[in-house]
């Protein structure tokens, strides 16, 4: 009994050393992915964009640069656009530089003209902006008539600064948000390079507006949320007022980011 | 002192087991399978530019198979090998299956991480023996399998640069058969979140039993 029980027990160690020794032979190929992220905003525009108030028709109609921008957006991630007013801050974070005033600066004269009185309007609405809180979405809406002050083009400001809108502001494409659902807040992955069609969620061209109206009130102005009127007569609480002649600058900045 | 009856069982249980292990029993058909220079191999795909999602990176040749396979010094005829490409991504750092391990996140990292499908794989040698020969493949989970020559084949000899070449050769007097060419190849398109993925690939060469 005792022979018969090594000798099986023999058999089974045999068994297994002979699965041990089958042949093979193994080699490791490790690939390593570097996925950097590519955010790339090409602009095409002029250096300075004059709107230039010389003719009492201009004042009550405005002065339109129609296509002086032109936005093309590469990106690699999800993605958001948007535009922002600023300035050097000489008369406040939020109003124009005066350069120059003419005339006698009457006590009704106001310096400070608000940097949402430009307006913007992009040629392609945005497509990723369902999760939009605001009245406003977008800038896509047509300018408003002279007669019907509105605040759908009045641009984005945020107390001088460049943080992004929030979502009752609005964008250029994608929006506030990270639902991670298309449509939602975010533009997807792309570029305008391989993009068909006359439209594209790549491109965007940009027209420019400042309608001072006259008075020189600038009616169109509204805060970021298109909620309170900032034309010069509300802003100053001076039933009287006008924006000062003079010369000022202000500068708008396209922000391309990563969706947030 | 030892019942007849008893000595019987014992000698049934002893046949059992016999037949219980001749499976495992295999005959060892070969005197020597190898593949030449193993040193693991690491490549880099850097992603830094528009064209680069758009257009793919693309390594040919990124790793050679040499293969070796000799018989005993009693020729066996039932000597033959198999080669296949196994895929892993280190569930054990918590990966999902169907994704790249990750190594370091850029961004907010909201988004997918590169999936295992995104790596496509070819095979080639002159003679064209594998049956995915010249074509990209990919893989889709951890531990998915692909075969550049599938196990258990029937023998196939060298020489005769025929599909499935499973014989004994050597990449030496047989290199159209013998000798493999891996490339690589990833398009990685815009949905992933930016960082840096791995994955291992796993050639793997035994004889068949």
């Amino acid at each position: 009994m005792k022979k018969v029980s090594l000798l099986t027990a023999a058999m089974m160690i045999a068994g297994m050393t002979t699965v041990n020794a089958q042949l093979i032979d193994e080699k490791d190929v490790t690939v390593t992915l570097d996925l950097q992220p590519v955010l790339q905003l090409d602009m095409t525009t002029p250096d300075q964009i004059e709107f230039v108030f010389d003719d009492i028709d201009e004042y009550y109609a405005g002065i339109t640069h129609y296509g002086a921008t032109v936005l093309k957006v590469s990106s690699t991630v999800s993605w958001d656009l948007y535009a922002v007013g600023r300035s050097t801050g000489t008369n406040g974070p939020t109003f124009w530089d005066q350069q120059i005033d003419y005339g006698n600066s009457n006590i009704n004269a106001i310096e400070d003209l608000p940097l949402s009185l430009l307006e913007l309007r992009q040629s392609q609405a945005n497509s990723g902006a369902a999760a939009s809180a605001g009245t406003f979405s977008d800038y896509s809406a047509a300018f408003s008539p002279s007669s019907i002050p509105s605040a759908q083009n009045s641009l984005y400001v945020n107390a001088g600064t460049n943080t992004a809108p929030s979502t009752d502001d609005k964008y250029i494409a994608g929006h506030k948000g990270v639902s991670g659902i298309a449509g939602n807040d975010f533009m997807q992955g792309g570029s305008y390079m391989n993009q068909n069609g006359i439209t594209s969620d790549f491109y965007y061209v940009i027209d420019y507006r400042i309608l001072p109206g006259l008075p020189a009130i600038f009616p169109m102005a509204h805060n970021a949320d298109g909620g309170t009127s900032e034309d010069l007569v509300t802003a100053s609480l001076n039933a009287g007022a006008y924006a000062e002649p003079g010369v000022y600058t202000m500068y708008v900045q396209y922000i391309l980011l990563e969706d947030q | 002192m030892h019942t007849i009856p008893h000595v019987k069982t014992l000698f049934f249980t002893v046949i059992s087991l016999l037949f219980l292990f001749k499976p495992a029993h295999s005959q060892i058909h070969c005197g020597l399978v190898e593949i030449e220079q193993n040193t693991s191999v690491n490549s880099l795909l850097t992603f830094d530019s528009f064209s680069r999602y758009t257009g793919g990176f693309t390594i040919n040749g990124v790793a050679k198979i040499k293969v070796r396979v000799e018989n005993k010094a009693v020729i066996d005829p039932l000597c033959s090998w198999s080669l296949i490409m196994t895929i892993e991504n280190n569930p054990s750092a918590g990966t999902p299956a169907d994704e790249w391990e990750e190594l370091n996140l850029y961004g907010t990292g909201g988004g997918q991480n590169p999936t295992v499908d995104a790596l496509e794989i070819r095979v080639r040698n002159n003679c064209g023996t594998s049956p995915m020969d010249g074509f990209y493949s990919t893989f889709n989970n951890h531990m998915d399998i692909l075969d550049i020559i599938a196990p258990m084949l029937p023998v196939t000899p060298s020489g005769t640069c025929t599909l499935n070449t499973n014989g004994p050769g050597s990449y030496l007097t047989n290199y159209d058969e013998f000798n493999f060419t891996i490339d690589i190849r990833v398009k990685p398109g815009y949905d992933f979140n930016p960082g840096i993925f791995q994955l291992n690939i796993k050639f793997r060469l035994e004889e068949n039993l």
